[in-house]
């Protein structure tokens, strides 16, 4: 039987796809654009672009051999950003803009599917047929990750720019350095809200544990 | 009550904190009110161990990406329209689906991105192929099997019931209802053998009752024809990574497969002991704090006769049990003795 193209699932169809028919790029620089000139909305309108794109790169890069998988957050955004982005033409505050966009992205897609992950497991009363490998490791990782999530919000809402940096240093795999720039912050700021934030998410993280 | 710390003030002596040797952090310390010494110790503590947050979630996202590429419900496999998920395994998955005429089956999946891994589709074509070989009541029927974009699929019987896991996790099973439902199972065995097919992985994971008391065997994914190799390394764990521990279930596992020698008839017939007593005897008879206790146990522990630990098991049945759980492959019955013996009593 050979594989009808037609028939491919987005979830499958990875290899080869191209950027949706509506021109996503095309949309994304003048978001960017829109952005810089103060539209704050345009932050709300680019992520659902943004999340697509990436989500699908992810897929590709996490999916296909996972043993051997070293490819970081950030070159997966970087390659959105080459593809979403003009960047040729954008300036630097629309790469940082795009960056923070990225990041907050890869965080949804990352809380998204271990929520998934983990209604599955709830809702799997009845099994027909017994699971081969059951992975408990896969369900303690997305566990992990949603009460960071959450940990994540309750800094929020006690320094939001500690909790930027987490977004981007964690999720978005950027170095201290980038998220400096991206962030227009000194190293040493970063340094500093990086290390605070993260004894203080995992200490929230501990206590919710206990 | 004194207000809690600001947040400022936390940021300030914890950084203060932690550019002192960790020797003179304590006297830094001792200088603030209790609220904000408690607060700073806190966090210090959890600085010493970053954890989740040591480094980006390559390996989490890797780990969970691959867990999720399952199908919605509604696509179509072949000639199948998936209704909802059932599982999803290291290496594959299993949906509630239904065919052409609207009745329910079980389709197996094996992912496409595992389809490179020679060693998981030969796992699988030999799953399908063993099955199909095989009609009897007590084994699940698979109806067909092949390649789609989704994936390599097995469309099976679909069982409206649950695993022996879950039934002997809810409580103690009557004894005659034990013996009904070992001699079904016994029986399935007992006719894979006459075909010249091994199992290989009898567990109560993989022995299902169907809601009308019909026991049905399920998960040829293991099982070869006849010429039985040694035990293999089961593929992919739970990160992608070679887990490198044997496949099957340690406490059901037989002693000569511990061993590394070859899987015979016996050894099946082993594997359905151990199932038989835990589920006659309310406890496993080789269970074990650690993998080593059980390796230990199923190498040299004495199991304790049935009848020692419950009332009311008929003598004969205690034996036929100890018999299945010999350590040398050679004292152990038949499947079909062990169906004669099940059916008497």
């Amino acid at each position: 039987m050979t594989a009808d193209v037609t028939e491919l699932q987005p979830t499958v169809c990875i290899i080869g796809s191209n950027v949706s028919e509506t021109d996503p790029q095309g949309e994304v620089t003048r978001l960017l654009a829109a952005w810089s000139s103060g539209d704050q909305s345009a932050l709300n309108k680019m992520m659902p672009l943004v999340y697509a794109e990436l989500h699908r790169i992810a897929r590709r890069a996490w999916s296909q051999h996972p043993p051997n998988n070293t490819l970081q957050p950030t070159a997966l955004i970087n390659e959105a950003y080459l593809k979403l982005a003009n960047a040729e033409n954008a300036s630097f505050q629309d790469r940082c803009h795009f960056f923070a966009v990225a990041c907050k992205a890869m965080r949804q897609i990352l809380v998204n599917h271990a929520k998934s992950r983990l209604s599955d497991k709830r809702g799997r009363g009845l099994a027909n047929v017994s699971l081969d490998d059951v992975q408990p490791a896969v369900h303690q990782e997305a566990a992990e990750i949603v009460a960071l999530h959450e940990a994540l919000e309750a800094l929020h809402a006690v320094d939001p720019r500690k909790s930027m940096v987490v977004e981007m240093r964690y999720f978005g795999g950027l170095s201290v350095e980038e998220t400096a720039e991206a962030m227009g912050l000194s190293v040493a700021t970063v340094n500093r809200d990086w290390r605070l934030a993260r004894s203080w998410l995992i200490r929230e993280m501990n206590r919710e544990s206990l | 009550m004194n207000p809690p710390p600001a947040w400022e003030e936390i940021e300030r002596l914890y950084h203060e904190a932690l550019e002192l040797p960790v020797c003179e952090r304590k006297a830094l310390l001792a200088r603030a009110s209790p609220a904000l010494r408690e607060e700073v110790e806190s966090l210090l503590e959890a600085d010493s161990n970053p954890g989740l947050l040591a480094a980006p979630p390559t390996h989490v996202a890797a780990d969970l990406l691959n867990a999720q590429s399952g199908l919605a419900g509604g696509q179509r496999v072949a000639d199948y329209e998936v209704i909802s998920p059932i599982s999803v395994g290291g290496m594959g998955e299993v949906y509630l689906a239904r065919d052409t005429q609207g009745r329910p089956v079980a389709l197996k999946i094996l992912r496409r991105h595992l389809i490179v891994n020679a060693q998981a589709v030969g796992r699988f074509e030999t799953e399908a192929r063993a099955a199909s070989a095989l009609c009897h009541p007590n084994i699940v029927t698979v109806y067909e099997s092949g390649k789609s974009p989704a994936g390599l699929f097995i469309a099976m019987e679909w069982i409206d019931g649950s695993t022996f896991r879950a039934i002997m996790n809810a409580g103690q099973v009557a004894i005659a209802q034990a013996m009904d439902w070992g001699g079904q199972a016994a029986r399935a065995l007992s006719a894979a053998h006459t075909a010249g097919i091994l199992h290989r992985d009898m567990k109560p994971e993989n022995i299902m009752l169907r809601k009308d008391g019909v026991v049905k065997i399920l998960d040829f994914g293991l099982a070869r024809h006849g010429a039985a190799v040694g035990p293999e390394r089961s593929s992919m764990g739970a990160s992608g990574t070679i887990s490198g521990t044997l496949s099957g279930t340690l406490l059901y596992m037989p002693p000569e497969i511990l061993r590394g020698e070859t899987a015979t008839s016996a050894s099946d017939v082993f594997s359905l002991g151990a199932f038989l007593y835990e589920l006659t005897a309310g406890q496993h008879p080789f269970a074990g704090e650690t993998p080593l206790d059980v390796f230990e146990a199923i190498e040299c522990r004495p199991v304790a006769a049935i009848g020692s630990l419950r009332n009311g098991v008929p003598q004969e049945v205690d034996r036929l049990i100890l018999r299945m759980l010999d350590r040398h492959p050679g004292g152990r019955p038949s499947a079909r003795e062990a169906c004669e013996v099940l059916g008497r009593s």
